[in-house]
């Protein structure tokens, strides 16, 4: 996991550093084609890095519970609408400096509580009971909590608040402001490297790092690990297997938070459907690593921001979707058990 | 639960009803008649049959069967339409279909089989949102977003059919799945399924070539699914946007498996009426009934010096006038939460199979102390 | 356990039949007393097209209210019919067809009006020919429906079994609107390289191959022609692809709920400050809304949306009126489409109030058909032999201050001179 992420970081500091070695173009606005390069890839890992964020919170539950969560993309969004209206009551936008970054900080806290909580809630009526139940039984059940989210969203976007628009038209998406301004942080010829993308970086890493920490060295950490690798024993050996799971959802639908906070600073728009792209991305990523691997996510995530970004940059936009399902299965087909994975156990 | 034994004149009765519908509905009141949707249930049930083969049966979750549908729908619509030039009739089209629909089958089950579990499931969505790409992209075969049409209507001994005709040909076609599935369940190759679906290993050890019966599953599901592509196409004379066949699709074909009963056939039946009816009936009756209530919620600010209670009530006065008194904005929240409950209280479907044995052995379900013990 | 299964399934259809079953006091009351005619709309109220249609519904509902809900000794109905399913989120073929079905089952159902999706009519409009339903859209712009030579080969033909024309639309088409906005980037912007996306839908890929088509003879060449996938998080990628081509307009064939307003973010995010034109399906304010005060800031560049009319406050005359009752009522401007919806059903009033038999749909239909020198709220306009509006008014229109703002008329036709 460590590993990993230092690599990602590795991965995005070599992005600036070949974006710093190129010759100084002179800036008429067009690109030449290795700024092209350099910037697909800045933009590639930036958006790998934020499907990483979810997809870590994906894995994780998936590694607990074996149950493929088809409504962490739509916990997602109503993070994205909590932070939103939180911006719009402690008016956040516009707050420069200190103030600015202060606000920043705790609405990234908030909205990670916000999604905690409400992740938790959805395991305790939706999953829980259904824990001796066919996987197949809670993936439906997974599914059905995501068109409750859906809608909820949807009555979100009708709050008679301004930065809702007046809640008019409920189902449109919704500017998120900019609070990390869309502005160069440094550019190399023409190839920009904005502030966002920093802001992605700068979320991204420490918390991987300290998700590491706490999967590998705290004594919750340690149940996590016991209940995915055998729940009966773990529960035998005095661990309160239900609250580790709780907790589980707890941290996933947290890290969900967080991501969909930079997601929408990053991307400036939230709707009420916008979680089943993040829901799928996450749901690809965690698979391409290998599921339940949480190195294996955010590598997984890597890899489809930037395949997306150079297909988009060299194909055509309208077969990257192709491409990158066409990878997914091509990869399973010959490693069945992700890039990352371990090898699935046959029984014996 | 697993001695229960069933009616035999609860399946004749129902095909009865439902076969005297069409008679029945005109005398009804407007507001009982159903129509159309009861023809798009068969043609769910269709799809989810053969679902059922693969996930039901074979225990490989498929995420991804809308895929299939839409090569059904593609292949019959340029088999039949009158700008290509095979131009073929409602019946050898659909024989058409049938056999690229099982061509596709082992053309995504063939190099798939190693791939397991959960990886199965997204390869096959994977599958899916290529098909509906491809479909998209290459408008100079199959027209993209344009569509293909007219297509011919249904028809039986050359005569085209109207609605009823074509409700009644539908109610057949979902009788012989029926009944063909149910055969296939209890023949050879359908016992070889459901014991690979219980234990891979051990059947492998009695003999069973796992790799080939997975195969014949994956065809089997693809076969039927593009029948149920073809029969919706004709039915709607247009094969429609490629993005009719999209996830939701597959979605709803696979709770309709899991809430009548994961490899139930009976339940897989019912479980199309329940959902779709859920969909296409209820929820469209109720948002009728309930009518909006919105207009009247419409108000004018409150003035700037008013209490605080005042705002509040504005605040939610507005709310409620923006979306919560418009009752189609409650159709994700009620369709969600028929799901959610009926997981919770019945995990196992409305109609779980006649257990052959316990649960298929799976890792043991965190929270379920002392199973193992 | 089978008997729990049983009285659990009675249950459940008891109270499913008792939903079914409750509306049926009105409607009992409605055919008992006086005669009525009914008046659907087919259209996706599900989902993130809800804004428009909730206003287009508006429309219709104040068209009817104008003439106190009667015509002659009938009483008029409206249903207003939802096209869109919850797990679809957008217009549903399935839905589409039943909505058209029932309503040609429905003996006094005289007019239907809808779709909003082109793509839809498609389905319905074959089904309500054969039952020779008229049918008016308030939305559609798909040339194919209507115009021969304009889409497919064997358009519209296919959609006309019966061989009578049934369909009509009070909305000009895609093939006009994508030339005026494809002539606009020329002649007033002097765009010489324009960057064409559209959305891989039917109404979004048809106006951006009309733009592309007249691009060439307004002396513009296409620098890159891209479908996208709508529901992307974001077009960074494509932003840097459209900056390495030096484009110096970029063109959206698209809609706000494809994700046209993601698009501008980008670009300006990006560092592209060219002009964003975008069509109709764009032109409400929730495009400006989701796109926020910074994307649509003049310093960021220019935005221009083409639209088949003028825009509410543009409106003379009888166009104006109804844009005053709509704010009195409604507490706000209408969308752009509100007055279409309007507009379709008024002109659907107009013929069942011409009509010899007012509950015959063949005496109706022929009443629309007719309808010449129409004095609605888009001015003085009549249905061509096509069933397409002699109205060919387009405006080019931008955003000022979080407004749309008029910028000039274009197209041509009849219009709110008269």
């Amino acid at each position: 996991m460590l590993r990993a992420a230092a690599a990602a970081d590795q991965l995005a500091i070599l992005a600036l550093a070949r974006a710093d070695s190129l010759p100084a173009f002179a800036s008429d606005g067009v690109l030449s084609s290795s700024e092209v390069f350099s910037q697909q890839l800045v933009t590639g890992l930036s958006n790998g890095m934020i499907i990483a964020l979810i997809a870590i919170g994906y894995t994780m539950v998936y590694g607990i519970v074996e149950l493929i969560n088809f409504a962490h993309g739509d916990l997602c969004m109503l993070g994205a609408f909590f932070a939103l209206t939180a911006v719009g009551a402690f008016a956040l936008e516009g707050a420069g400096g200190a103030g600015g970054t202060a606000g920043l900080v705790a609405l990234l806290l908030a909205t990670a509580a916000f999604c905690g909580a409400l992740n938790w809630s959805i395991n305790r009526l939706a999953y829980r009971p259904l824990r001796s139940a066919s996987k197949l039984s809670l993936l439906v059940s997974a599914i059905g909590a995501s068109f409750v989210l859906v809608n909820l969203g949807l009555f979100w976007g009708g709050l008679p608040m301004e930065v809702f628009a007046g809640g008019t038209s409920a189902a449109a998406p919704k500017a998120f402001p900019a609070l990390v301004e869309p502005k160069p942080a440094f550019t190399v010829g023409d190839v920009i490297v904005s502030r966002p993308d920093v802001l992605v970086l700068a979320v991204t890493v420490p918390l991987m790092l300290a998700l590491t920490w706490l999967v590998r060295f705290t004594k919750l950490g340690k149940a996590m690990r016991a209940v995915a690798q055998n729940p009966t024993a773990a529960s035998l050996m005095g661990i309160d297997v239900e609250r580790v799971i709780g907790a589980t959802f707890f941290i996933g639908g947290a890290l969900g938070g967080f991501a969909t906070v930079v997601y929408s600073i990053y991307n400036q728009t939230v709707g009420f459907q916008m979680g089943y792209r993040m829901g799928m991305d996450a749901f690809i990523a965690a698979v391409l690593g290998g599921i339940g691997n949480l190195p294996g996510a955010v590598l997984g995530g890597l890899v489809i921001g930037v395949v997306r970004a150079m297909s988009d940059g060299y194909v055509e936009a309208r077969w990257t979707n192709a491409i990158v399902f066409g990878l997914l299965i091509l990869i399973l087909v010959f490693r069945p058990s992700g890039l990352l994975g371990a090898k699935l156990r046959e029984k014996v | 639960m697993a001695a229960a034994r069933r009616n035999p004149w609860v399946p004749v009765a129902g095909l009865a009803a439902l076969a005297a519908w069409p008679l029945v509905e005109p005398a009804l009141p407007a507001s009982l008649q159903v129509g159309e949707p009861l023809t798009e249930v068969f043609i769910y049930a269709i799809l989810a049959l053969g679902l059922n083969v693969l996930t039901g049966f074979t225990g490989l979750l498929n995420l991804g069967v809308a895929a299939f549908a839409a090569i059904g729908a593609y292949a019959y619509s340029i088999a039949t339409c009158e700008v290509y030039p095979f131009q073929l009739g409602f019946w050898p089209a659909l024989a058409v279909t049938g056999a690229i629909g099982a061509l596709a089958g082992f053309a995504l089950g063939a190099p798939t089989l190693r791939v397991r579990g959960d990886y199965l499931a997204i390869v096959t969505l994977g599958f899916g949102e290529i098909v509906k790409d491809v479909l998209v992209n290459l408008d100079a075969i199959t027209k993209g977003t344009q569509g293909i049409n007219p297509l011919p209507p249904p028809s039986l001994l050359g005569t085209p059919l109207e609605a009823r005709g074509q409700y009644w040909l539908y109610l057949g076609f979902v009788v012989a799945t029926f009944v063909g599935v149910r055969a296939l369940e209890r023949s050879r190759v359908g016992r070889a399924w459901i014991s690979i679906r219980e234990d891979e290993l051990a059947s492998r050890a009695m003999g069973i070539r796992p790799d080939r019966a997975k195969m014949l599953a994956f065809a089997t599901c693809a076969a039927l699914a593009a029948l149920s592509g073809a029969l919706l196409v004709s039915r709607l004379s247009s094969s429609g946007e490629p993005s009719n066949y999209g996830f939701e699709v597959s979605i709803i074909a696979l709770c309709i498996v899991i809430v009548g009963g994961i490899g139930s056939v009976r339940g897989t039946l019912l479980g199309a009426f329940v959902m779709v009816g859920m969909n296409s009936i209820v929820l469209v009756r109720l948002t009728e009934v309930l009518g909006s209530g919105a207009e009247g919620m419409a108000a004018a600010a409150p003035a700037a010096d008013a209490g605080m209670l005042a705002h509040a009530w504005h605040f939610v006065r507005t709310w409620a006038h923006n979306v919560l008194l418009t009752p189609t904005n409650w159709k994700f929240l009620l369709f969600g939460l028929a799901l959610v409950l009926m997981m919770v209280f019945r995990p196992q479907g409305i109609l779980p199979p006649r257990a052959v044995h316990e649960d298929p052995p799976q890792p043991v379900p965190p929270g379920s102390e002392g199973v193992r013990a | 356990m089978l008997r729990k299964t049983a009285s659990a399934l009675a249950a459940c259809a008891i109270s499913a039949l008792l939903i079914a079953a409750a509306p049926s006091a009105p409607a009992a009351t409605g055919s008992a007393a006086p005669p009525s005619l009914t008046i659907v709309s087919s259209l996706p109220r599900t989902g993130s097209a809800n804004s428009q249609t909730t206003s287009i519904v508006n429309g219709i509902k104040m068209a009817i209210e104008e003439r106190g809900g009667k015509i002659g000794e009938f009483e008029i109905r409206y249903e207003d019919m939802d096209d869109a399913s919850p797990q679809k989120g957008n217009w549903d073929q399935n839905i589409e067809a039943a909505n058209a079905n029932k309503a040609a089952k429905d003996p006094t159902c005289v007019g239907y009006i809808g779709t909003y999706n082109s793509g839809a009519a498609k389905i319905a409009m074959p089904i309500l020919n054969k039952a020779g339903l008229v049918m008016v859209s308030p939305g559609n712009t798909y040339p194919g429906l209507t115009k021969p030579g304009a889409g497919e080969a064997n358009e519209p033909k296919i959609y006309r079994p019966s061989g009578t024309i049934s369909y009509f639309r009070v909305v000009p088409t895609d093939d006009i609107q994508g030339a005026v906005a494809c002539e606009f980037c020329a002649k007033d912007l002097g765009s010489k390289k324009a960057f064409i996306l559209h959305d891989r839908e039917l109404y979004g890929k048809g106006i951006a191959d009309v733009f592309k088509k007249s691009a060439p003879g307004m002396g513009i060449e296409v620098a890159g022609f891209e479908g996208i996938d709508p529901k992307a998080s974001n077009y960074r990628s494509l932003v840097t692809k459209i900056r390495s081509t030096g484009a110096d307009v970029v063109f959206y064939g698209g809609t706000t709920q494809t994700n046209a307003a993601q698009i501008l973010k980008d670009l300006r995010s990006g560092g592209c400050k060219v002009p964003f034109v975008t069509p109709d399906g764009t032109f409400e304010n929730a495009y400006i809304e989701a796109a926020g005060k910074d994307a649509m800031a003049p310093e960021s560049g220019s935005v221009y949306i083409t639209f088949g009319g003028l825009p509410s406050e543009q409106l003379t005359g009888r166009g104006a009126e109804f844009v005053e009752r709509y704010k009195k009522k409604h507490g706000e401007v209408p969308e752009a489409y509100a007055v279409y919806g309007y507009e379709a059903c008024k002109v659907l009033l107009d013929a069942i109030d011409r009509a010899a038999t007012k509950n015959d749909r063949a005496a109706v239909l022929a009443a629309v058909a007719a309808t010449k020198d129409f004095q609605g709220a888009l001015g003085t306009w009549s249905f061509d032999a096509n069933g397409d509006t002699t109205n060919r008014l387009m405006s080019i229109n931008t955003v000022k201050d979080g407004k749309f703002a008029f910028v000039k008329a274009a197209g041509g036709g009849t219009g709110q001179a008269k």
